[in-house]
This record gives C-alpha cells, sequence and structure tokens, in this order.
C-alpha cells in the first residue's frame, strides 16, 4: 500500500497554513515582546529590546508572583481531580444504560455553556452570607452549622472555586469521555459478561485501557485548563479577598491593564513553558502506553 | 408614537435651522451617507446619547455605529485600536486631570485639536484641565455636578432611632452601634465589587490635603508618599475597626451592590456611600415612604467636599477618515436641545455641569439642601485619586490590599507603600522626571 | 434481580439530586428574567410578583439580538465546520502515515494549546493580510485558533479506528478523497460531533476576539449584548438574565441536536468483525 498516495501530504495544507499564519505567528511575535520595554508609552511606536529584564523584574519584584505560580499549580491538581474522576463514574453510569439518560446527559452538560460573567454573577449571589441561595438551604436543612462566608473566608474561599469549577466543567469533561466509551464495541462487554467479568472488573479490563485516548485528552485539556485559569478566578473573587486567590494569570491581567505589557508577557512566557512542559510530558507518556496495547 | 416622530423630526429642522448658520448647512449635505463611529464603555453613555444621536443622523444624513464595550475590556480595547491605528471616529476615556497622559499618551498624535472650537466654553472651567493637556483641548466632558460617593442615609430610620448626623469618626460609631443593636447594617459596603470600598478612602481628599500643607503637589513631584502618611494610616485603621465591628455588614467582602437598592428599601441597611441620584432610585424601584439624605463621610472627622471634576470624556480621533463630521458631532452635541434631551434622557442624573444657562436643571431637593450647607472652604480641596498623578490607576489593586489588611493578611502601612511603588511604576512607564 | 432494582433507584436518585444542584442556578436566571427590574435584583427563587414576559421582547430590540444571533451563528457555525472537516482530514494523515516529519507536526499542533492569544499582534497580522475588520477575518481567526484542539482530539479517535478499513477500500479503488469522506467521516461522526459540539460553544461564548477584530458594532457577537444592560452604577438584571436565556438557546439546541449522534449507541462493533 502507497501510504504517501492514501495518506496525501495536501491534506495538512490548510490547518498548517491557518495554524501558522493566524494562530502561531502572533502569538510567538507576542512571546518576543517579553523581551522588550513594551508599555502604553511604546505601544504606537518603536519598542527596544531589553534582554531578560522583564523575567529578572518577575523573580526580584515585592510582589508576591510566587504565591500565585503555587495557587495556580494547586488549582490544577485539585480541579482536575475534582472533575475528571466525577465525570469518568457518570460517564459511565450513563452509558450503562439508565431510563431518561438523553436528558440526563444534557442537562449535565448545561453549564458548560454559561458565559463566565453569568457563572460569577449568579454563585456570588448564591454563595453571598446573609441571603444567599446556599446558605438558606443549609439553614432549611437544619445544616445551619455548615454555614459558611463562602467567597470571603481565608479557608474556605478556594473551595467555593473548587466547587464552581466543577459544577461548570464535569458536564464538559463527560461529553469528551462519553465520545470515547462510544468507540468500544459492545460485544467487549458481552463477551465479559458471559465469561462472569462484573462491573468493576469490566471497567478495570475493558473500559479504562479502551478509553486510554478520551483520558489523555481530558488529562491536556485539563492540565493546560487549570495552569491557564483566569476566568472563573476573576469574575468569583478577581484574586482576593486580598490576594488570598491570585493565580499566575490575574496577576498578568493586572500588569496588562496598568500599561506593562512586556512585563505581562513575560508572565504569560513563563506560564507558557510551565504548561508546554507538563503538557508534552502527559501526551509523550500516554503515548507509550498506546503502543503497548 | 407618530406624533412624538413629527414633533421630534421638527424641532430637530428648528434646531438646525437655529443653531447652524447657513455655511454649515451647505456641509451637512457633504456627509451624507458616511458613518461616524464611536467607542465608549458600558456605562458612560447608556441610552442618553440615543436621541441625539438619532437626530444628528437626520439632521446631517449619516449613520452612527455606536460600539457599547464591556467596562473590564474598555482601556485595554482603546489602547489595541491606538496602537494599531484603527480606531473609531470618537472614543472615550474616563479622565481627570492626568488621565490623558497616562491612558491617551500621545494626544498629538491620536487627538483632534479642539482648542479654537466655540462649543469648548459650554464646559465650566473647572473641567477643562481633565480634557486639555499641554495647553490645548482635546476632550468634551458634560457630566453632572451632584455630590458623588457621600453618604447616603435614611433620614426616617435616623429619627426613629433619634440619630444625628455624624460629623466625626466617634459620633459615627456611635451611629453605626445604634444601628447595629436594631439588627441593621449600619453602613453597606459592597467589597465584592472590587471598585466600590475604597471610594471611602479616597473620596475624603480634603481630610488629607488639608492636614499637611501642599500635599497634593508634593505627591505629584515625588516628594511625599502615601506610606507615614499619618491621616491615610489613621483612616485605614478606622475603616478596620468599623469592618471588625460589623458595621459594614457580616460579610461585606462577599456582597456586591446587585441588592443594594433593595437591602434599603427593606431597611436592611442605613448608610452607604452613593450618588445623590440614588435617593431617587431607591425610592422609585423599591416604593418605600423612607426619606433620605446626604452628609459627608466622618472617616477621620472629614468635614470636606469631594470635589472630582472628572468624568467620562468624548475625544476626536486624529486618524479619522473624515473629521470635519467629528467636528460637527461635538458641535451638535453641545447645543442646547441636545444638552436638554441628554439631561432629560438620564433617569440617574439630575443635572449637567456645563455653562449653557438655557438648560432646565432638575435638582433633587435633597441635594439642594445639602448643598446649601457645604461652604466653597469645604469645596476647595479635590478627591485623591484624581488630584494626585497615577493613584486612579492603581484603584483596584488599592482595593484589593484594602482587604487584604482587613482580612489580616497584610499590614496598613505595606498597604500604603504598595501604592508608592505601583506609583513609581508607572511614572517610569511614562518616564516623569520627577521620579527619575 | 431485586439487586439490579435497587442499583438502578439508586442511580436515579444519584442523577436526579446531581441535575437539582445543576439546575438550581438555571432555576434562578429563569425565574429572574420575568421580574422586573428591582425584583430581579434579589434574585430571589421566589415566583415574580408580576410575570413581565416583556423584558424578552426588550432585550431582543435594544440588544439588537437578530443581528447578533445571525453574527454568531455565522462566526460558530462556518468557523467550526471547516475546523473540524479540515483537521480530521490533519488529523488522519497525521495518525496513518506516522513519518518522521508528521510526528514532528502532531507536536507542534499540539504546542498551540499551550499559547496564548496575543490580539494586538494578530490584529497586526490580519491587518498585513488585509482581513483586519472583515468577517472572514473573524472566522478565519477561529478557525486557526481551533486546529490544536481539533487535531489533537480527532487524532486520539482516529487511532481506534481500524487501519484494516483503508486497506479494503484502497483495494476496492477508492482515492484518498473517496476513502475519507465516505469510509472513515462516517465512522468518525460521533468524535467529529463531539468536537463541534465543543468548538461550537468555545466560538459562541467568545466575545473578545469579535471585539478586537471588528470596529463595527454590526459584527458583534450575540453574547456582547449582555453588555448593554449592565452598567456600574445601574444593572438591569432581568434583561441580562432573558439575555443569557435567549443566548443559551442555541446552543442547547445544537447539543440536543447533536446528542442524536454522540449518543445513539456506535455500531462500531459490527465493523470490526
Amino acid at each position: 500500500m502507497n501510504k504517501k498516495k492514501i495518506y496525501p501530504w495536501w491534506f495538512l495544507v490548510i490547518p498548517l497554513v491557518l495554524y501558522v499564519c493566524f494562530f502561531l505567528f502572533p502569538s510567538l511575535l507576542g512571546v518576543f515582546y517579553s523581551f522588550t520595554d513594551w508599555n502604553s508609552r511604546t505601544m504606537g511606536g518603536k519598542v527596544s529590546f531589553v534582554g531578560l529584564k522583564n523575567y529578572i523584574e518577575i523573580f526580584t519584584s515585592n510582589t508576591d508572583y510566587a504565591s500565585g505560580i503555587f495557587n495556580t499549580l494547586k488549582f490544577t491538581v485539585i480541579s482536575n481531580i475534582l472533575k475528571l474522576i466525577p465525570a469518568l463514574l457518570l460517564a459511565i453510569m450513563l452509558q450503562e444504560g439508565i431510563r431518561g439518560k438523553n436528558i440526563y446527559r444534557t442537562i449535565l452538560y448545561l453549564p458548560s455553556i454559561l458565559p463566565f460573567m453569568i457563572i460569577g454573577l449568579t454563585f456570588r449571589s448564591i454563595l453571598n452570607y446573609n441571603n444567599g441561595m446556599l446558605n438558606a438551604v443549609l439553614d432549611a436543612l437544619h445544616l445551619g452549622f455548615l454555614k459558611q462566608k463562602w467567597l470571603s473566608d481565608l479557608n474556605v474561599v478556594w473551595k467555593s472555586i473548587y466547587g464552581v469549577d466543577a459544577w461548570r466543567g464535569i458536564g464538559y469533561v463527560m461529553t469528551i469521555f462519553l465520545a470515547g466509551l462510544n468507540t468500544i464495541p459492545q460485544t467487549y462487554y458481552e463477551a465479559a459478561k458471559i465469561d462472569g467479568a462484573g462491573f468493576w472488573q469490566r471497567v478495570r479490563h475493558i473500559t479504562l485501557p479502551m478509553l486510554s485516548g478520551s483520558i489523555m485528552i481530558n488529562l491536556v485539556f485539563g492540565l493546560t485548563y487549570g495552569l491557564k485559569v483566569f476566568d472563573i478566578v476573576y469574575v468569583l473573587t478577581n484574586g482576593g479577598p486580598g490576594h488570598a486567590t491570585e493565580v499566575i494569570t490575574t496577576y498578568s491581567y493586572q500588569l496588562y491593564s496598568s500599561g506593562q505589557y512586556g512585563l505581562s508577557t513575560a508572565l504569560n512566557t513563563i506560564l507558557l513553558i510551565i504548561t508546554a512542559i507538563v503538557g508534552v510530558l502527559v501526551v509523550k507518556v500516554m503515548s507509550r502506553q498506546e503502543v503497548q496495547q | 408614537m407618530k406624533k412624538k416622530l413629527i414633533s421630534a423630526v421638527l424641532c430637530a429642522a428648528m434646531a438646525a435651522s437655529m443653531v447652524i448658520p447657513a455655511a454649515a448647512e451647505e456641509a451637512t449635505a457633504d456627509f451624507a451617507g458616511e458613518e461616524l463611529s464611536i467607542l465608549v464603555s458600558a456605562g458612560w453613555m447608556d441610552n442618553r446619547y440615543d436621541d441625539t444621536i438619532a437626530r444628528f443622523e437626520e439632521t446631517y444624513d449619516v449613520t452612527v455605529d455606536l460600539q457599547t464595550i464591556p467596562a473590564d475590556q474598555y482601556s485595554d480595547l482603546l489602547q489595541s485600536r491606538l496602537a494599531t491605528d484603527s480606531c473609531s471616529d470618537i472614543f472615550w476615556i474616563q479622565s481627570d486631570p492626568f488621565a490623558i497622559a497616562s491612558q491617551i499618551v500621545d494626544p498629538e498624535k491620536y487627538c483632534i485639536d479642539f482648542t479654537d472650537e466655540e462649543w469648548v466654553s459650554v464646559m465650566p472651567e473647572t473641567r477643562i484641565p481633565a480634557c486639555s493637556y499641554d495647553g490645548k483641548v482635546y476632550g468634551l466632558q458634560i457630566w453632572h455636578n451632584s455630590p458623588e460617593y457621600v453618604m447616603v442615609y435614611n433620614k426616617t430610620l435616623f429619627e426613629e432611632l433619634n440619630l444625628e448626623v455624624p460629623t466625626t469618626y466617634e459620633e459615627l460609631k456611635s451611629v453605626c452601634e445604634a444601628i447595629a443593636a436594631e439588627g441593621i447594617t449600619p453602613w453597606f459596603m459592597p467589597g465584592a465589587d472590587g471598585w466600590q470600598h475604597q471610594l471611602a478612602f479616597f473620596q475624603i481628599g480634603g481630610v488629607y490635603a488639608a492636614a499637611e500643607e501642599g500635599l497634593y503637589d508634593k505627591l505629584n513631584n515625588n516628594e511625599a508618599t502615601f506610606a507615614g502618611n499619618e491621616t491615610m494610616l489613621t483612616v485605614l485603621e478606622q475603616f478596620k475597626e468599623l469592618s471588625d465591628l460589623g458595621y459594614f455588614g457580616e460579610d461585606w467582602i462577599g456582597t456586591d451592590s446587585t441588592n443594594m437598592v433593595n437591602e434599603f428599601g427593606d431597611r436592611n441597611c442605613a448608610m452607604a456611600l452613593a450618588n445623590s441620584s440614588y435617593i431617587k432610585q431607591i425610592q422609585e424601584e423599591t416604593g418605600t415612604t423612607d426619606e433620605f439624605g446626604l452628609f459627608l463621610e466622618p472617616l477621620a472627622d472629614n468635614s470636606y467636599f469631594p470635589t472630582n471634576a472628572a468624568g467620562p470624556t468624548m475625544f476626536g480621533y486624529a486618524g479619522t477618515e473624515h473629521p470635519e463630521l467629528v467636528k460637527e458631532f461635538f458641535k451638535f452635541v453641545c447645543t442646547t436641545e441636545s444638552l436638554q434631551e441628554i439631561l432629560d434622557n438620564s433617569p440617574s442624573y439630575t443635572n449637567l455641569d456645563v455653562t449653557d444657562e438655557n438648560l432646565e436643571q432638575h435638582w433633587l431637593p435633597e441635594e439642594e439642601e445639602f448643598m446649601a450647607t457645604i461652604t466653597d472652604e469645604q469645596k476647595q480641596y479635590g478627591v485623591l485619586q484624581t488630584s494626585t498623578k497615577y493613584t486612579n490607576d492603581y484603584w483596584m489593586q488599592f482595593g484589593q490590599d484594602m482587604v487584604a489588611y482587613c482580612t489580616e493578611q497584610m499590614d496598613a502601612e505595606t498597604v500604603l507603600e504598595n501604592m508608592d511603588i505601583n506609583r513609581a511604576t508607572a511614572a517610569g512607564v511614562v518616564g516623569d522626571s520627577a521620579w527619575e | 434481580m431485586t439487586k439490579k432494582r435497587i442499583q438502578a433507584v439508586l442511580k436515579q436518585v444519584v442523577c436526579i439530586f446531581l441535575c437539582l444542584i445543576v439546575l438550581a442556578p438555571f432555576y434562578m436566571v429563569l425565574i429572574n428574567s420575568f421580574k422586573d427590574k428591582a425584583e430581579s435584583a434579589r434574585m430571589s427563587l421566589a415566583l415574580p410578583t408580576k410575570w413581565m414576559f416583556s423584558n424578552y421582547l426588550e432585550v431582543i430590540e435594544k440588544g439588537n439580538l437578530v443581528q447578533g444571533f445571525t453574527n454568531s451563528v455565522t462566526y460558530a457555525g462556518i468557523s467550526t465546520f471547516i475546523g473540524v472537516i479540515t483537521c480530521a482530514m490533519a488529523a488522519f494523515v497525521i495518525c496513518r502515515n506516522r513519518t518522521k516529519i508528521n510526528n514532528f507536526l502532531y507536536y507542534f499542533f499540539i504546542c498551540g494549546l499551550f499559547f496564548p492569544v496575543n490580539y494586538v499582534t494578530l490584529v497586526r497580522v490580519l491587518t498585513f493580510f488585509h482581513l483586519n475588520n472583515t468577517r472572514t477575518g473573524i472566522i478565519i481567526t477561529f478557525t486557526s485558533a481551533m486546529v490544536p484542539f481539533c487535531v489533537f482530539t480527532i487524532r486520539n479517535f482516529v487511532l481506534s479506528l481500524p487501519v484494516e478499513l483503508d486497506e479494503a477500500a484502497v483495494i476496492d479503488g477508492a482515492g484518498p478523497l473517496n476513502l475519507f469522506f465516505k469510509i472513515i467521516i462516517p465512522m468518525l461522526k460521533p468524535t467529529l460531533v463531539t468536537c463541534f459540539i465543543l468548538q461550537f460553544m468555545g466560538v459562541w461564548s467568545d466575545f473578545m476576539t469579535p471585539l478586537y477584530l471588528s470596529s463595527k458594532s454590526s459584527m458583534f457577537p450575540m453574547t456582547m449584548a449582555v453588555y448593554q444592560f449592565s452598567g456600574k452604577n445601574k444593572s438591569y438584571w432581568n434583561y441580562i438574565f432573558a439575555d443569557i436565556i435567549l443566548t443559551c438557546i442555541p446552543v442547547i439546541i445544537v447539543y440536543l441536536l447533536g446528542q442524536k449522534y454522540i449518543v445513539g449507541g456506535m455500531t462500531s462493533g459490527a465493523v470490526k468483525e
């Protein structure tokens, strides 16, 4: 079989050209600015090269960027655990067959279509201490002792962000798992059932291995989403109370809006490097498994 | 409906013939079919200009493309448009005497020079600094002159509780105590908005300026700092004390202003920093029969009025394809008829700060009563954020730091120090010689 | 048997409970979209004292929703359709013909997942191609931005298709186009539809890109309208909520239509044999 002929190179042309011209090139150009004195004054005119000055400034500044980086990593790990596992279980449950599964699927997907601004708005209201819905429900259930200042207590605020993020994201992750589950031939399960394999055995020996593609996709998207997280934090707390929930991107947003574009892109570039390393590692490790099977 | 339209058209025709001299009428025809684009942040024009714009379109046979941008995105977007030479014919900024330098950066290059236009005289002298740079006038600022962000309070409630309007911090504290005892939040503080609570610190600029002679000049010449300023420190400490005592409500940091109107209407709160027109809003939207009044914010025993000749300001973009049409638009907005229309179409404003004596203002009785008690001496100092360079640019960060201070993540001195550091950075960006 | 029943009931309970959690905020948005301004600001769960159906008409008119809707459908529909199909072609070749250069291209595409967008430089590039301020420019930008996502996702699903399919088709005399469109695309349908839904939604809710790439309000998407109703001093929550409901409906419809394909239970088992 002539691979060159049935898998022609020109199948790649359109995405490659678009991607390089209108995505990668402008983004790389942005990275270039992190080595310049680009700011609100030089924006319209000429920027000049300043070497690593912006990077040095980030690591020596009195702003606590380190805690922002730490918070970002913490968010990435916890939020992904909180989304991937429940989403996988839900997807399996819905795939296994349950009455009304189509309705459930649609409903569970709904939150991810809401714009962030609205999520912030509704949840700031729901999580309000005095007249928010959550505390009202807890009161009604005689669970008053669980009431919290959800968005202003330093010990609770991260949990609230994880909660809202899971609320929004589980349906999305689940949709990708469902697409993966669909590619597993039913005959495998039937054969396993005849062999007397129980539910967990079927999950372990058929579902998980066959699902490795979807797991990798979700993992990579989840990690990049987590490392690049901005909107959910911005709309719920904007880094607050005080600076308790500051992440890399909220800092870089602040720098950008005060006209220090070069510094802001430098911070973004650091984030890019972290994300790229983590992402490529995950893809490499997961792809190796793919070959073994 | 039809009748209204016809009368509007007639008015427009009349206005056109009255205001615009014959020579301009010829020009009117020249603009036929052109499009005038306006770039503005949400909340600056709202629907107040709709009628005027419609009339302008009709008079000049042009179309106006109004682009209302989310407030969060506005300044970044404007910077990007200016930098890529693709700005709209008219754009807005939130201006104060220092804003043109820091936001437009190069007005010579980007703005149409309006110095010789007749309409400039429509603006009172106090507004001119926020519209000009290097002696040239670039902007048009039509904003109201109501007391902005002073204490709005429930007068009826105060009377029922036999409370006097507080003029010192100690009085404020005892008033708060009495109100809190009734189970009512004394001072509604929407901390979750992120931009409101710091008003309590900045609006009383007079108290800082009065405590140290020439403070504003010193701050602008890098001869004084926020850090180490005793009065500022006192205000922060008092703010935290009120917060600790629960006088801002049990969870002010997690509460935004969404429901503020109802909180007033339901008597869940007694005071808040707000605009005078907020009184009208409370009464109209909640149907409460309570009466409301205004007083000066008494932190640090302040007795100064928050003078602030700043506001959203309109500029002409120098790179426009039809500068003459842009000029006509500014001229058009400054006619008495347009001004009246703009005022009448703004439910939340009671007046416009313009020199046009034919304009019929709609001052509220509460406003007039309050303003009658304010002497010129009390009005002499501007608010801190627009009287000092670069301060306003770090509004949000300062607010975050204040919350960090109230939640014990930071001490008061650091809050002030951070402002100094940030201001120095901003000065460095624009190359301010005082900071070199 | 009874154990199964208990399980089924338990599953239902879990699902219903989760759905309630998911739906509560939606209910809040929906119910408050029918209230007047002050009542909606309370964001309570109570029924409106007076049902204001007119909010919706008001929003459609003031927010210029018809135009916004047309724009959003154009941007999301066209860019996602082109993106998904062309990326499927690329992913197919990358996955099946693993030359060194194709492997490199795979990682080259994946890198795009990590890059942040820079609007200023993007505008400069588009201006260079004379595409700034045009609908084509916006669509191209959206398509380009979804390339990494689509190539990455689809490639991992092409893996699960047996190569024997291709061989059989080639023996039958099919060319690459025939093979791809007649054999591969139908097999990949669930994946492509999933990709389409996720990306359609992404484009639908992204108002930043059109905001930066167009300087005419007539090119603004539907999601921008919400900002017409929220200002610093005064926000019309009832209108905001009504607008949200209207903006969400098209995406829900796309999901419901697509669900038929993702969920329909693939017959891939039959092919494997």
